[in-house]
């Protein structure tokens, strides 16, 4: 056969063909359009992010460091711009801290909590500071100037010349902060910007011993640098760095690597999601398949007859379900570059705030591919049996396709199997995570599957006959060969899983941030302390009806060794990412207690039981990390101090206590001199936390306040956002399994319109028959519903109670409502797909029987 | 003597039904030589419609042998078989099986491209004139009445010119009037073109049209007969 004869017996092929090529392209579309939105969105922020990268640093190069920089540090970065024609640098700080405007007659004034940036006059190197009234930043931030965010200047009514006070410290408003090009949307930001200059920041006198800011170096190298450059010379500061020193060097060129590997994770999380939609449009188009080559045996039949190989019909019509395929892609494809134009204003405040392009060539390409090999993976069972169609059915209708053998099964069923591995190993990345995915997939259809068989198998053996005729006649339905039960059933059950699984996750992780504090827990927490101040902050809280009032004093102090073995030793023989590696190079806090609070076991040897050397309590699983255990000699540099510790007791904490708790507790006597800050919390009654941050932040403006119900209320609202986000990708999987059982009843019309028409010839109404054809809809919506409703409770009880360590809570009304809403929905789309068949005339039916 | 075109050797089809064998058609001996009408006449399940698909390798037998032109073909692949038919063998059924999402000329053409002729189009323009439906090539199956139908499955199996032309009862569904319309088209298309046919029919009148006639009863000839009426020897 010829290529060109092929392509016009392909033509003709779909000709009168419409509905089922509607419904195939509909299945892979919904899919397709979830697959190609997620990884669209995600490339296209990764694109955003480099094409804006310079502005997004405001800097070629960045040095950060949360402690001074070293004068080895300064050095340095001094030589590297030396050594560049044109190249400079500028300094900045970010801190939190609470500012106050000034009360009135002895009482203190409003204050908030604010992120703090102080930048030095070039600052920023690329990009610019828009602010209103618009003028240039220098001009703006002399010594004496700052500049608010707008809900900062709502919050605290600041205009243009109000007075904001910055470490007790006057300052004059100059203005609001419009846009920073450092600054990326951040859902999770303790508080709103106030920026000031360096001259001005010096005045408040926050930089105090221990205070927690963070130092960053801004270089803008030479005219003629670019990324090579800029990567050169990062490479250069990292390796004549110590690990130690607790600098981390950054270049434009990484583009935000913090946000990126985020977006990875979720990219490679919503990707799944996506992918269960594109497998469900897979069962859909299996079906669809399945029925319209079931529709053409006679046609086939006679092209054999004709001289058409059976090579040849099979090729035929995997090419044109491959077209199909592709044409389904590609109405997803558009669907999704459609979906990505509106997403920045959809998400607004969850996206960072850069240009992302709608058109994502390699996110459409992704979805294309893996939606028409999707389309062909699925087809492979109803294309084999093509095969099989005998051309004697010219002769005699009743010769069906030979049944295919084991091997014929088993090779398509490990098609399917390693179709779907290597889709979720595509969209995730790891081959441990599809191989999961995949057999989750199998299960979770299988179980589906063998309950919709439960189901025909007992309705058909039910005995029937002791019911009204309508209920009869609706249980029967479900039971009849080609009934479309189990596609229907395992489609809109996976789909059903997938949203109730997501939607407990995210309940279930909401509801434990919102949850009421344990009792006496302290709700807030005092940061930045000098030691020294503590018992004025101890009288403020005292004053301030604060209850549970708790100080400890906190002492910075870095790992050197363990059992004589170097630190940066032991580093190197673990994994280059992770808590360890953190454990093992970065400055830790210690505190030194006489007694363990409450919420502290001892759970291995013995405390403070050694009078012969200097004691250290390490929590268990902190100890596991660092590799320590009871008898260990940990040697820590103690702000230059050598400092020997033996290991002499492990413990549990219960950190959902809330209390102020330390992975590393020294025994009293042995840090008393070190240099120390202090860390206080305590209980303030519900309506008393903002008046005590005002009086603090007037009577010792250094000190910071954090209100764990506002930081709470700030992830749960980040929570929430996400979830919804979550559970659109997900919506995606149940339009896919409402689409399938529509399908499934689409399939059907000949015969429903049959059946229809005999019923009304026998005397019944067209609302009997409604009501016979919602009882059939809804039991393969309540079967499919409930046992997706379980499947995914089991899910969300896994990801809770073993991943996140979340208590699981039983919730009645989402359990009970999500298979009923399942039933509605099967009901709705079922009689809807039936329309057609019940609108039609018993005679006309009947005549063209 | 010449190679008959189509040879049966002891050809024999058993099907199961339930838990046995039933022989539908029993050892048969029959040659048919190039350009002869054959007519095989039988009741119901006689085996007619069996021995046609056996002869064009629609289906496969039991036993024995179905030579065209002196090859055997029961023991080819499937894909073989459908050259073969693409090759040599035509088909007219009794419920025409147009391929009812084609227009009637696509269904006439579609012989003709698979066999690669030159100037195809040509071709079916003129069958389907000869078949007296040339202003209808543009119209669906279902658009037709059934002798129109029919008409456009001759014109489609004429196409090629096939040797042989295997017809099924082609008026079975056709009133009188329209079968003898249908019948007359068939016989002189096939007088043109010298092709060799078998045609299964129950109707004693319409298998006077042929040159012999073999009577099939319970899977075995019982007679055979000429177009005179002699029995032959």
């Amino acid at each position: 056969m010829t290529s060109g004869l092929a392509l016009r017996m392909m033509a003709r092929e779909v000709r009168g063909a419409s509905g089922k090529i509607a419904f195939f392209v509909s299945c892979l579309a919904v899919g397709v359009a979830a697959v190609v939105a997620v990884s669209g969105l995600s490339n296209g922020i990764e694109a955003g992010l480099r094409h804006e990268a310079r502005q997004l640093l405001a800097a070629d190069l960045s040095v950060r460091a949360e402690k001074a920089m070293t004068e080895r540090v300064t050095q340095l970065v001094r030589e590297l711009v030396a050594s560049r024609p044109g190249a400079g640098t500028t300094l900045v700080r970010e801190l939190a801290t609470v500012v106050s405007v000034p009360g009135a007659s002895g009482s203190p004034g409003p204050s908030a909590l604010v992120l703090l940036k102080a930048v030095g006059p070039e600052y920023p190197f690329y990009g610019a500071v828009t602010t209103e009234p618009a003028s240039p930043l220098t001009l703006l931030l002399d010594d004496d100037g700052v500049l608010v965010a707008p809900e900062l200047a709502e919050k605290l009514r600041l205009t243009v010349g109000s007075t904001l006070k910055i470490g007790g410290e006057g300052f004059v408003v100059r203005g609001r902060i419009v846009s920073e090009p450092d600054k990326m949307s951040a859902p999770l930001a303790l508080g709103p910007r106030v920026m000031l200059s360096l001259g001005g920041f010096a005045r408040t006198g926050l930089e105090a011993f221990g205070s927690r800011i963070e130092r960053t170096v801004l270089i803008k190298l030479g005219p003629a640098d670019g990324a090579a450059e800029a990567n050169a010379a990062a490479q250069k500061l990292r390796g004549a760095l110590p690990e130690a020193a607790g600098v981390r060097v950054q270049t434009y060129t990484d583009a935000q690597p913090g946000l990126r590997d985020g977006l990875k994770w979720a990219s490679r999380f919503l990707g799944l999601v996506a992918l269960v939609s594109l497998i469900l449009g897979g069962i859909g188009v299996s079906q669809t398949v399945r029925a319209w080559l079931a529709s053409r045996f006679d046609g086939i039949a006679v092209l054999k007859c004709l001289g058409v190989r059976p090579r040849e019909v099979v090729l035929l019509y995997t090419v044109e379900t491959a077209l199909l395929g592709l044409a389904g892609s590609c109405a997803g494809a558009a669907i999704a570059t459609g979906l990505l134009a509106v997403a920045p204003g959809l998400l607004a405040g969850l996206l960072p705030a850069i240009p992302i392009a709608a058109w994502q060539p390699g996110a459409v390409l992704r979805g294309i591919g893996l939606g028409t090999g999707v389309a062909l993976l699925f087809s492979v069972a109803p294309l084999s049996a093509l095969r099989r169609v005998p051309p004697l059915r010219v002769l005699r209708r009743d010769a069906e396709p030979l049944s295919p053998g084991w091997l014929a099964r088993g090779g398509v069923a490990l098609a399917l199997v390693s179709g779907i591995f290597a889709a979720a190993w595509l969209q995730s990345g790891s081959v441990k995570v599809a191989a999961l995915f995949a057999a989750g997939m199998v299960a979770s259809a299988a179980l589906l599957a063998g309950a919709a068989r439960l189901l025909t198998r007992g309705m058909a053996r039910i005995a029937r006959e002791r019911v009204r005729v309508t209920v009869r006649h609706g249980l029967a339905a479900v039971a009849r060969p080609g009934a479309g039960t189990l596609p229907a059933v395992t489609a809109l059950g996976l789909g059903v899983l997938v949203v109730v699984a997501i939607g407990l996750v995210d309940r279930g992780l909401t509801s434990r941030l919102r949850a009421d504090l344990p009792k006496n827990a302290p709700n807030i927490f005092l940061v930045d302390m000098q030691s020294d101040q503590w018992p004025q902050v101890r009288t403020i809280l005292e004053r301030g009806g604060a209850s549970e009032i708790r100080s400890v004093p906190i002492v910075n102090a870095r790992l050197t060794s363990i059992d004589g073995v170097p630190a940066a030793e032991l580093a190197k023989r673990g994994p280059d990412e992770g808590r360890r590696k953190w454990i093992l190079t970065r400055e830790q806090n210690l505190t030194y207690l006489d007694t363990l609070p409450e919420d502290n076991v001892v759970v291995e040897g013995k405390l403070w039981s050694d009078p012969d050397h200097a004691e250290i309590s390490i929590e268990r699983d902190f100890a596991k990390d660092m590799g320590a255990s009871v008898g260990s000699k940990l040697v820590y540099d103690v702000q230059g101090v050598p400092l020997e510790l033996t290991v002499t007791s492990l413990r549990t904490v219960d950190w959902k206590s809330f209390g102020i708790n330390f992975f590393l507790v020294v025994e009293p006597g042995v840090l008393d001199r070190a240099p120390q800050m202090r860390v206080a919390a305590a209980r303030v009654a519900a309506g008393g936390e903002q008046a005590l941050q005002d009086r603090l932040a007037a009577d010792v403006p250094n000190v910071t306040m954090l209100k764990v119900r506002e930081i709470v209320e700030k992830v749960a609202a980040l929570l929430t956002r996400l979830g919804k986000g979550i559970r659109f990708v997900g919506t995606f999987s149940i339009v896919a399994g409402i689409a399938i059982l529509a399908g499934a009843v689409g399939a059907t019309a000949s015969r429903r319109g049959r059946e229809v028409a005999l019923l009304k010839t026998l005397g019944v109404t067209r609302w009997g028959i409604v009501a016979m054809f919602a009882i059939e809809f809804a039991l393969t919506g309540l079967v499919a519903g409930t046992i997706g409703t379980v499947a995914g409770s089991v899910l969300a009880w896994g990801v809770l109670t073993r991943a996140m360590e979340i208590d699981w809570t039983w919730r009645p009304v989402f359990l009970t409502v999500a298979p009923l809403a399942t039933v509605a929905m099967s009901v709705l789309a079922g009689i809807a797909a039936s329309a057609g068949a019940l609108r039609r005339r018993p005679i006309e039916v009947l005549r063209s029987e | 003597m010449p190679t008959p075109r189509i040879q049966l050797r002891g050809l024999t089809r058993r099907l199961p039904s339930g838990n046995r064998l039933l022989t539908i058609v029993d050892r048969i001996d029959l040659s048919i030589v190039a350009g002869e009408f054959v007519a095989v006449l039988g009741p119901s399940g006689s085996g007619k419609s069996t021995l046609l698909a056996l002869m064009a390798g629609l289906d496969r037998p039991s036993e024995g042998e179905v030579l065209l032109d002196g090859r055997p073909i029961q023991d080819l692949s499937e894909d073989d078989l459908a050259l073969v038919r693409r090759r040599m063998i035509g088909f007219v059924f009794q419920s025409f099986q147009l391929l009812s999402n084609l227009t009637a000329r696509e269904n006439v053409l579609l012989p003709l491209e698979l066999a690669g002729t030159a100037g195809a189009g040509d071709r079916a323009d003129s069958l389907l004139a000869a078949v007296g439906l040339g202003e209808r090539g543009h119209h669906y199956p279902s658009q037709l009445s059934g002798g129109e139908q029919q008409r456009v499955a001759l014109a489609r199996a004429f196409g090629p010119r096939p040797p042989i032309l295997l017809a099924d009862e082609p008026t079975g569904n056709l009133d009188r009037a329209t079968g003898q319309i249908v019948l007359d088209t068939l016989e002189g298309l096939r007088r043109d073109s010298g092709t060799t046919l078998v045609l299964v029919t129950h109707d004693a009148d319409v298998a006077k049209l042929a040159d012999r006639r073999i009577h099939l009863r319970d899977g075995r000839i019982e007679r055979e007969d000429t177009r005179v009426g002699e029995p032959v020897a």
